[in-house]
Parts: structure tokens; C-alpha cells; sequence
């Protein structure tokens, strides 16, 4: 493959580095890249996975990230543009997963892409100033900007609206919040009569600018800001981001330190598509599932206390190895209650799997086919049913311990709900194999060695992948050799998979569309972590916003009176 | 005098009132242990009332006023007559009249026609998409509800009376009769709203749909109709179909309720016209044939 991505570029090559045998990384004229990106994603049939755009400040810098599924080789082309009015040629109308970030490249550090369609903005306040960059360099995090007169974040909820082929519609309107979601997030759908005509999605309401403070933050720091992105992803995003550090620096960890990390990686699978089992439940109007799925995922909880001391957010994770041991004398309790859980996931399988009404429900319904999914660059669990044998699992995770167990991946092929659903449901059982296996070589190990001691980042990049429940996690990170990452670049799997809701929910019934939104799992916070914007203004802190709300009880009290 | 009194007393809005309540306790309760939940305390339903009518109600700015207004008390005054004309029936048969079993099958269609006004009233999108799913929902329920009064009619020697009706023995100890009873409590858990048939209100998909407006008495009005329906369905599917009401048989009824809304998803309301036109009609249809032929 390497030396096919070599004879397609030929001629378009300026420099290429080889970091290692999986992460290439290929200069090339920024003239030169919307044919090279077609080439890589349409013929060489790679995965777009996200660009990350950087500020030198001496020019501005690009890498489009490209994937190679069979063998978890990375190749990123990087480009340069000017810091000042820097341009470059848009991709997103030949890789439909580029849309987002461009857009997102473009508020935050200011890059102009030529010939994209859609250039609004897709994280920051529509309040926030023109020409102001807030990932820029020269940008410090929580600076205050003027606010305009109608600052106050109001969505402007509309009834009707006119279609792109001048027919008018009604809205109807899913978010910012709604009990279809556990996050604010926005949706219209417009429809007719009950049918969806179209979706707009609307980000940004969640945004908390996690990269930005990453660069403020020293190495070791950073791995607790990533676990707290998300919750429910709380081990995916620090085994991403120490898999790219330890890419950067080349390190091996110590093998029971692999089996530590993938166990509490699995596990964390486990309970989250337990928890989307639950919802998904829920959303259909089956609360019995959704409370019964929530009684079991308590055991998968349990096993996560009992080896890391907490439900979520484990603290694992550390450079060059984790930060716990497990007891060698607990592993017999921990394998019964991993065993436990398969007659529960036999349970659920037939409760799911074999019901008339679910099957009424989600059969071809919200189907992605595989070509949309490639064009959408979705990935995990929302690219599997689509019939796309992707797993970072089994291609790229050096620091794991997937490649000295057996298990397989699950690929369905029709795309529809039902096939998420059944895609996830099958991958608990894989988890439970691993954790078994893995807790049977611990126990064949020593205890005490679970980290290499590292002390120093050298300057260098690296990419780290993981394979989160959702799908592909993706860190970039790039130090000077510095206390802390200069830049620190995250994609979150529900990046990818949102977007590719403007298909699968088109088309079908409102009823259709709760279900489809929600079954690429979404998780917003993971989204919009990207980068940095605080509106700056801390105007009311805690104490404050008490008194405020006291003083107004007061009031509303008296005028009643 | 009397008539008030079996309005507003015995067997009409108290009585039902309390009933409703006490069975919309032990659906939460029994939900809730189905679920491994604690579940609410006896007096839940008259806490959920009580704050409820200590509320402000909010009428939205477009909204229709006087039908915004007036829909909520209609649902609950209709509610009430159906259980006022079913319990006379039982407990007061003297005072019952011939005819009774058409009035209380009219009756029963007015608290869905309150919500689609309501939520037609609303001026929200979401209400509006309520209210023409109610309208669906009705016209699916609609046609089999009426086949299976037939069946109970021929069944019966042309009975209109609920007295009477009590009085045969139970309809549904035969062929026709049976098919019917089945048939009825898909059309109970219907009318009820209850999953698998609760798409009018759809939290996920349409947050409450006609309800999502109201607040305070005036979704209070609805709730209290609602516990009132609740009481009286399963009372009056028994009557008919069960040769009369007990305990037993109105607990029996609530439990075929509960247990159905706890196994099962929502249905779309395409699915729904399906299940009841081409499904649950013919059904009945043969139900029908068979009350001619005498089974």
C-alpha cells in the first residue's frame, strides 16, 4: 500500500517522513491537494478521519488525515497556507466527512477553504465577532470579547420554512432540548405531514474548548482534561491521547499494563452499549428495557469500581502504562461477574432481537448503505452495520492487548436499525471474551510492573486511535519539546456519525427519525469538545447565581401575595 | 337532585375519580417493580392533582383561547358522564334507561375529539403533529370498537341496554363473543393511550404532543379525565363482555393493561391504521359473521 500511495502522489510529493511503519506523513503543495485527496479516498479507497489545522505562527499548517483499514497505516498530507487570509482549495464536495471540520477550521484558526458550499459557522455564538480566532496562537484562553446587543443565545425557532425546491414546510423541532436527548442539540426536522422532507443540524451548545486548554495544560495533566470530554467515553479519549504521546515517542508498555488497559477499555463498552441499548429503548416507548438494561450495566459499573475505584471517569491511563494495578487475588470474583453477564446479554438478545413490534420498528429503517457510510467517513458501530470492517482494535493499537487474544469483529450488512442494534449487542459478547481472556494472562503475570517511566516529550508529533464505543477516537498530538502539547487535536467517533443523520432520517417518519437520531449513539459533549471557546465572560459564578435565583423566589412570592 | 348526585358523587366524578387514582397507583407500582424501581406512594396521583391546581396555567400567545380553555373541562365532563351512565348501570339499575350502551359508546369518542381541538388549538408544531395523530389513532380504533358493540348486539338478541346486558350470560363464553373480547382490549389499551398505542403523545418523539402546552388546572382537567377514563374502561369492557364487574375482574383488566405497556414499543401510527384495518376488522368481521350464525 505504502508504495502505491507513492506511485499515485508521484510528482505531488514535496517531502516524505516516515515516523514509523504505520504514520507517514506527505508534504505536498496546497495546489496539488484536492486531487491528491481524491485520489487517496477514490482510489486508493482510504478513509478520510479529520483534518487538524494548526497555527505556526510563522504560516499556518493542514494534515488531512487518511487511513488505510486494512493494515492501520496512517497517512496525513500535510499542507501550508499564509497565517493572514490563508486559503485553501475545500475537499468537502469529494469527501462528504470534511464538511464539518472545514467549517470548524474556518471560525476557529481562520483558514478560508475556496469553493466550500457551506461556510456558516458550526460551534461559535452567532454573536461572536467577526475576524477573531479564538484557536489561534496570539489568542489567550478565556479572553473576553465585546458582546453585541442581542447576545443572549436564543434559537430562533422557526414554524415554517421554505424547502430547496421552493415547497413550503413545517419544523418540527428536535432540541435544543427534548427528551429524545440527554444534551442540548438541535435538530429541525421539516416535514410534511408526518414525512421528512430535511434536516438541519445545529451544533455548538455544548461547546467547552477542551483542545485550546489542553495547551495550557503539562503532559501528564492532559489525561485527565480528555477523560472528562465525556462521561461515557471517560477511558476511549485517554487511551487515544496516550496512545499518540507514545506514538510521538516511539514507547512500548510493559505487557500487563496492555491487558490492564484493555480491560477497563472493554468494560467501558460494555456499559455504554448497555447504556444505548437502554435508550434506545426508551426512545421506541419500551421503558422496560431501557430500566433493565440500567439495573445490569450496575454489574459492569461494579467491576469498574472494584478495579479503578470509580464508576466512570477511571483515571487508568498514564504515559507509558496505567496508573492501577488489578489484584491478581481478585481476578476470580471479577471473571464470575464478567461471566454473569452473558445470560443477561442472552436476555437481551431474545427480549431485542426476536420481538415483532422492534422488529416493525427498526427494519429498514434510517438505513446508511455502504457507499454513503465511505462517503460520510462514519465509523465504529454506525460504519460496521453498514457492512465497513473497520476496527482500530485489530489494526492499530500497539499499547493493547488485542492482538494476543481471540475475538472477532462484528460487521452486519444492511445499514438499518435493527442492524446497529444487533452490530452492538453482539460486540458485548466479543467484550466479555476479551475481559475473560485478558483476566486469565493477568493472573499468569506478575504484579507491581504496569508502567515505563517517562520523563521527558521530546518535540514530534504522533497520532493515537482507539476504538471507542462509538467508533474511531482520533488524538493528534505535537510537542516542542515543552511542558505541555502545542497542539492537541481531538475527534470524538460521534463527529463523523452525526452528520451522516442528514441521509438516514430523511425519508422516514418523525417516529423514524427519534429512533434514527439516536442510533448512531450520539454523544454531544464528545462532539463539540473540539476547541476553544468560552464566550470568556464569567459573569455570574455559583454563590451569585444563588443569590439571584433566592432574591427572584422572593420577588415572584411577594407579587403574589 | 338525583341525577347531580350521581354526577358528581357516586358513581360519577368522586367515585371514578378515586377509583382512577387508585388504579393509576398500582399501574406506576406495578411498572415500577416490573422495572426495578421503588415506585410511588399510594397518595401520588392526588399530590400529582394537588400541584397541579396550585399552578399557573400558561396559554400561549397564538392559541385559540376559548377552545384552548374549554377542551380540557369538556375531556373530563365527557369522561365523567361515560362513567356516571356505566356505574348507574351497575349500581342503580333501576334508574338506568334503554338505550344506554350507544350513549356511553358516542360518549367515550369525545374526550379524543377535546384532545385534537386542544392540541389543533395550541398554535405548536409539535401539538398540531398530536393532534393529527390522535385523528389517525381514532380512525384506526374507531371501526373496531363499533363491530365488536355489533357483536354484543346480535350476540344479546338486539340489546342496548347495559342492564340487560349484564343480565344474559356473558358474551364472550362464545366464538364470536370471545374474538370480540380480545378485539375490545386492543381497542381499551388504545383508548387509553396506553404503549403499544401511546403515539398521540410520543414523549421522545413529539414531547406529549397535545398536551405539551398545557400546564397547571388545565392540564389538572386532563389528568383527571384521564384517571376517570382509567377507571371506567376497563368497568365498562367487563360489563359487556364479562357479564358484570368485581374486583377481580376490573384488577384482571388493569393487569392485561399494565403487563401490555410494559412488554412492548411504540408503534408508528402507520402501523397502528395497518394493525386495526387489515388486521383486527377482518377479525372482527369473522367475530360479526359468527354472532349472525348463532357460535
Amino acid at each position: 500500500m505504502i508504495n502505491k500511495v507513492k506511485d499515485i502522489l508521484q510528482g505531488k510529493i514535496i517531502k516524505w517522513e516516515e515516523k514509523s511503519s504505520k504514520r507517514h506523513y506527505i508534504e505536498i503543495d496546497k495546489k496539488d491537494l484536492r486531487s491528491a485527496a481524491e485520489l487517496l479516498f477514490r482510489k486508493l479507497e482510504l478513509r478520510f478521519c479529520i483534518a487538524t489545522g494548526l497555527d505556526n505562527v510563522k504560516n499556518m499548517e493542514v494534515l488531512y488525515h487518511f487511513s488505510d483499514d486494512k493494515t492501520g497505516v496512517v497517512y496525513s498530507l500535510r499542507v501550508f497556507t499564509d497565517r493572514d487570509k490563508g486559503k485553501i482549495p475545500s475537499i468537502a464536495d469529494i469527501i462528504k466527512g470534511a464538511t464539518w471540520i472545514e467549517r470548524e477550521m474556518r471560525e476557529l484558526l481562520g483558514i478560508e477553504f475556496t469553493g466550500a458550499a457551506d461556510t456558516s459557522r458550526l460551534l461559535l455564538d452567532p454573536t461572536w465577532p467577526e475576524g477573531v480566532y479564538p484557536l489561534r496562537k496570539d489568542y489567550e484562553y478565556g479572553r473576553k470579547e465585546p458582546r453585541g446587543e442581542d447576545s443572549c443565545r436564543r434559537p430562533n425557532i422557526k414554524i415554517e420554512e421554505l424547502t430547496k425546491n421552493g415547497k413550503k414546510t413545517k419544523i418540527i423541532p428536535i432540541g435544543p432540548y427534548h427528551p429524545l436527548q440527554e444534551e442540548p442539540e438541535f435538530f429541525e426536522l421539516m416535514v410534511q405531514g408526518e414525512k421528512v422532507i430535511d434536516l438541519n443540524i445545529n451544533l455548538g451548545y455544548n461547546h467547552r474548548g477542551i483542545e485550546k486548554i489542553a495547551e495550557g495544560k503539562h503532559w501528564d495533566q492532559v489525561t485527565f482534561l480528555v477523560e472528562r470530554i465525556c462521561g461515557i467515553c471517560s477511558c476511549s479519549h485517554p487511551y487515544a491521547y496516550v496512545n499518540a504521546v507514545e506514538d510521538l515517542l516511539g514507547l512500548e508498555i510493559p505487557l500487563r499494563a496492555k491487558y490492564v488497559r484493555t480491560v477497563i477499555a472493554e468494560l467501558e463498552r460494555i456499559h455504554s452499549h448497555l447504556l444505548w441499548l437502554g435508550l434506545a429503548g426508551h426512545f421506541l416507548g419500551y421503558n422496560t428495557v431501557w430500566m433493565w438494561a440500567w439495573k445490569y450495566r450496575e454489574t459492569v459499573l461494579d467491576l469498574c469500581e472494584q478495579i479503578s475505584g470509580n464508576r466512570n471517569h477511571y483515571a487508568m491511563m498514564r504515559i507509558g502504562g496505567v496508573r492501577k494495578d488489578i489484584f491478581n487475588s481478585e481476578i476470580d470474583g471479577m471473571k464470575e461477574k464478567a461471566a454473569s453477564l452473558v445470560p443477561i446479554l442472552d436476555l437481551f438478545k431474545g427480549a431485542v432481537i426476536d420481538d415483532p413490534v422492534i422488529h416493525a420498528r427498526t427494519k429498514n429503517i434510517g438505513v446508511l448503505s455502504k457507499e454513503e457510510a465511505i462517503n460520510y467517513c462514519v465509523t465504529g458501530p454506525t460504519a460496521r452495520p453498514s457492512g465497513l470492517d473497520q476496527d482500530i482494535r485489530k489494526i492499530d493499537i500497539l499499547n493493547g492487548a488485542y492482538q494476543l487474544i481471540e475475538w472477532d469483529v462484528i460487521v452486519c450488512q444492511n445499514g438499518d436499525i435493527f442492524d446497529k442494534t444487533v452490530c452492538r449487542v453482539l460486540e458485548m459478547y466479543e467484550s466479555v471474551k476479551i475481559i475473560t481472556q485478558c483476566l486469565d494472562k493477568l493472573k499468569g503475570l506478575k504484579e507491581g510492573n504496569i508502567w515505563e517511566e517517562v520523563r521527558e516529550i521530546p518535540p514530534g508529533e504522533g497520532i493515537g486511535r482507539y476504538e471507542a464505543p462509538r467508533g474511531e477516537v482520533w488524538h493528534y498530538v505535537r510537542s516542542d519539546g515543552g511542558n505541555t502539547p502545542v497542539r492537541h487535536k481531538i475527534r470524538a467517533p460521534s463527529y463523523m456519525n452525526v452528520l451522516s443523520n442528514e441521509l438516514a432520517a430523511v425519508g422516514g417518519d418523525v417516529s423514524d427519525a427519534a429512533i434514527t437520531l439516536a442510533a448512531v449513539d450520539p454523544c454531544y459533549c464528545c462532539t463539540e469538545r473540539m476547541q476553544a471557546v468560552e464566550n470568556g465572560n464569567v459573569k455570574y459564578n455559583w454563590e451569585e447565581l444563588l443569590r439571584l435565583s433566592e432574591e427572584k423566589t422572593k420577588r415572584l412570592r411577594g407579587e403574589l401575595k | 337532585m338525583k341525577t347531580i348526585f350521581y354526577f358528581l358523587v357516586f358513581p360519577g366524578f368522586l367515585f371514578a375519580l378515586i377509583v382512577g387514582m387508585v388504579a393509576s397507583y398500582i399501574e406506576r407500582k406495578v411498572t415500577a417493580r416490573v422495572q426495578w424501581r421503588v415506585g410511588p406512594p399510594i397518595l401520588q396521583p392526588w399530590y400529582d392533582l394537588l400541584k397541579l391546581f396550585t399552578k399557573e396555567s400558561v396559554v400561549p400567545e397564538n392559541a385559540h383561547l376559548l377552545t384552548f380553555l374549554a377542551t380540557p373541562v369538556l375531556f373530563m365532563v365527557s369522561a365523567t358522564l361515560v362513567a356516571m351512565y356505566a356505574g348507574m348501570a351497575f349500581f342503580f339499575p333501576d334508574a338506568a334507561f334503554q338505550g344506554d350502551l350507544i350513549v356511553i359508546v358516542y360518549l367515550l369518542t369525545i374526550p379524543p375529539i377535546c384532545l385534537i381541538l386542544a392540541g389543533a388549538a395550541s398554535a405548536n408544531p409539535l401539538a398540531s403533529l398530536g393532534a393529527s395523530r390522535e385523528i389517525k389513532l381514532v380512525l384506526s380504533y374507531e371501526l373496531v370498537f363499533w363491530m365488536t358493540i355489533a357483536v354484543i348486539w346480535v350476540k344479546t338478541g338486539g340489546e342496548l341496554s347495559l342492564v340487560n346486558i349484564m343480565n344474559k350470560p356473558p358474551v364472550m363464553y362464545s366464538y364470536s363473543g370471545g374474538i370480540a373480547s380480545v378485539l375490545a382490549l386492543f381497542v381499551m389499551q388504545a383508548k387509553l393511550g396506553r404503549v403499544p398505542f401511546d403515539i398521540a403523545e410520543a414523549e421522545t418523539e413529539i414531547m406529549a404532543g397535545a398536551y405539551i402546552e398545557y400546564s397547571g388546572p388545565l392540564l389538572g382537567f386532563f389528568k383527571m379525565g384521564q384517571y376517570i377514563l382509567l377507571a371506567t374502561l376497563p368497568f365498562f369492557i367487563s360489563s359487556i363482555f364479562w357479564g358484570g364487574v368485581n374486583v377481580f375482574k376490573y384488577v384482571a383488566l388493569l393487569v392485561i393493561v399494565i403487563l401490555v405497556e410494559n412488554t412492548n414499543p411504540r408503534l408508528k401510527v402507520k402501523q397502528c391504521l395497518k394493525l386495526f384495518w387489515f388486521i383486527l376488522f377482518p377479525l372482527s368481521l369473522v367475530a360479526l359473521i359468527l354472532a349472525v350464525v348463532g357460535l
